[in-house]
């Protein structure tokens, strides 16, 4: 329950195995969700569909989610995480391809956190993956878990 | 006096002798006769008294009528010597207005051939207006052409901003695999490689973090292309210094000496020259990689309107027979192997001059540096 842990939303399945890798060469060992589209990001972030029964009170410490997913974008994922109650306090790293002023304007309105973008050499890529993790999961503070 | 009365009345007197009772009685005729005749007389003298009487009173009245005939003609004197003048002015007024009639009929004249001329200069319009409404007709015609291909223009645009963003996306995922894929091999699995497939192994890398810059530069080339222009006083000679700073952070091993005119402000898009200036100056910085003493000079011609903005090096310079090469898309007169770079930073530098209304060209020398000027307000060379 308590357990720190990530719900990495990324639909390319290079970009999730070399994410995974970054974590690992920066030992950072917590556990780590994987939703492959904004839908599955709802469905488990609201225990419904595939995540049916799941306590949605047991919220990740920190969401690493691209922008451009399919069914449902990352900016529509973000703006219902940050409608409801339970879940608008979590905190959101947009980590995307892109560093478009557009994205960044639109990502930052919509309520997240952060905006990193994804280089394409790895070393740099591993080092952004690596310095986001220990911030969200050690340096910074969580916000206080929501009340029933 | 009775006896001249008696011998006046010689008719009754008998001839016979006298007789004194006919005589006597005779005379008491004449006498009877001379009373009556008296007394005719007293009433024709009252007659004659009376006309005397009217005769007088005729007389006054004619002579009161003489007198207000007197004044009338009196009156009519002064009436024609008034005529007379009024005569004479009339004469005059006669004169002068056959004189202004002369003038009027100049005046007529002139101003018939005035409406001749304005005729004519009236059918010149005419025909100049129809010729206008014709240039009107064809230019509401191209108007309605210009937003027409403005609306196109606009969707193209539009369609450019998903493209592009499609590639900032899409075109970059691949890359990150490529790459990323290749350092878990070298390092997971490096010993299964020789020293051959290891450079192989590092050229696949180095490609794509190539393919990477290329990327970025297309995206930054078709940014500056879309978007407004906002100008705006910007302080180019303190962009520049800002820009190098940057260079010397990122090499700080590299003794570059940099000269910049101070004081260099223009009216342009902040962004836009910003992207413009780098370009240029990670040329140069580029370029005198291979020198020992390096020297970038940022400046303006003295005396030259519009201004006219240099980027110096004394860097490795190039083919002067090329020249017409340099601001094209994908160009290149080095082989990367030389110097790294995407053939894309001088297009990129063009059009942001274009936007601005100025025009770039350059001048250099193999091994002996290059200069890149540049204005940025209409205005020829």
């Amino acid at each position: 329950m308590s357990e720190k842990y990530i719900l990495l939303v990324e639909d390319n399945r290079w970009d999730e195995e070399l994410i995974l890798r970054a974590l690992e060469i920066n030992r950072i060992a917590n556990k780590v969700v994987v939703a492959h589209d904004g839908a599955e990001a709802l469905e488990y972030m609201f225990g419904t569909g595939a995540y049916d029964g799941r306590d949605v009170m047991d919220l990740p410490t920190v969401i690493l989610m691209d922008i451009k997913l399919p069914k449902i974008d990352g900016l529509e994922v973000l703006r219902r995480i940050r409608a409801d109650v339970r879940t608008r306090l979590v905190p959101v790293a947009i980590l995307t391809s892109s560093k478009e002023e557009k994205d960044r304007v639109v990502g930052y309105a919509a309520g997240a956190n952060s905006f990193v973008r994804k280089p394409i050499e790895f070393a740099e890529f591993a080092q952004a993956v690596g310095v986001m993790g220990l911030y969200w999961l050690v340096l910074n503070e969580p916000p206080p878990p929501v009340e029933k | 006096m009775s006896l001249a009365v008696g011998e006046g009345a010689g008719a009754a007197a008998p001839s016979d002798p006298v007789d004194p009772r006919a005589y006597a009685s005779a005379v008491l005729n004449i006498l009877d006769d001379s009373a009556l005749e008296k007394a005719r007389l007293i009433d024709t003298q009252r007659a004659v008294f009376s006309l005397l009487q009217d005769i007088a009173d005729e007389k006054d009245r004619l002579e009161a009528t003489q007198k207000a005939v007197l004044n009338v003609l009196d009156d009519a004197a002064w009436e024609k010597s008034h005529l007379i003048d009024t005569q004479r002015a009339m004469f005059n007024l006669l004169d002068d207005v056959a004189s202004e009639k002369a003038r009027l009929e100049i005046a007529q004249k002139a101003i018939l051939n005035i409406l001749e001329d304005f005729d004519l200069e009236k059918k010149k319009v005419e025909s100049a207006n129809i010729e206008l409404r014709g240039e009107i007709a064809e230019r509401r015609m191209a108007e309605e052409a210009l937003r027409k291909s403005k609306t196109e223009a606009e969707a193209v645009s539009k369609e450019l901003e998903a493209f592009s963003y499609s590639v900032a996306h899409d075109l970059r995922a691949p890359l990150r695999a490529v790459d990323g894929f290749s350092q878990a091999l070298l390092k997971d699995y490096g010993e299964c490689f020789d020293a051959r497939g290891r450079t192989y192994l590092q050229y696949v890398r180095e490609s794509a973090q190539q393919m990477g810059q290329l990327i970025d530069a297309l995206l930054s080339l078709s940014r500056v292309s879309r978007g407004e222009m906002r100008r705006e006083r910007v302080d180019l000679s303190d962009l520049a210094r800002k820009i190098m700073a940057k260079f010397r952070q990122a090499q700080p091993e590299r003794q570059v000496e940099l000269v910049v005119e101070e004081g260099l402000t223009a009216r342009v898009d902040r962004r836009l020259l910003e992207v413009a200036l780098s370009n240029l100056l990670d040329n140069a910085w580029k370029f005198t990689g291979k020198r020992a003493a390096a020297r970038i000079e940022f400046g303006a011609r003295a005396g030259v309107r519009p201004r006219v903005y240099f980027v110096r090096d004394n860097g490795a310079g190039f083919d002067a027979r090329y020249v017409d090469k340099l601001f094209g898309v994908f160009q290149r007169l080095h082989s990367t192997q030389d110097f790294e770079g995407t053939g894309i930073g001088l297009a990129t530098v063009y059009r942001i001059v274009r936007r601005h209304g100025g025009r770039v060209w350059a001048e250099g020398e193999v091994n002996r540096g290059a200069t890149f000027y540049f204005t940025l307000e209409e205005g020829n060379r």
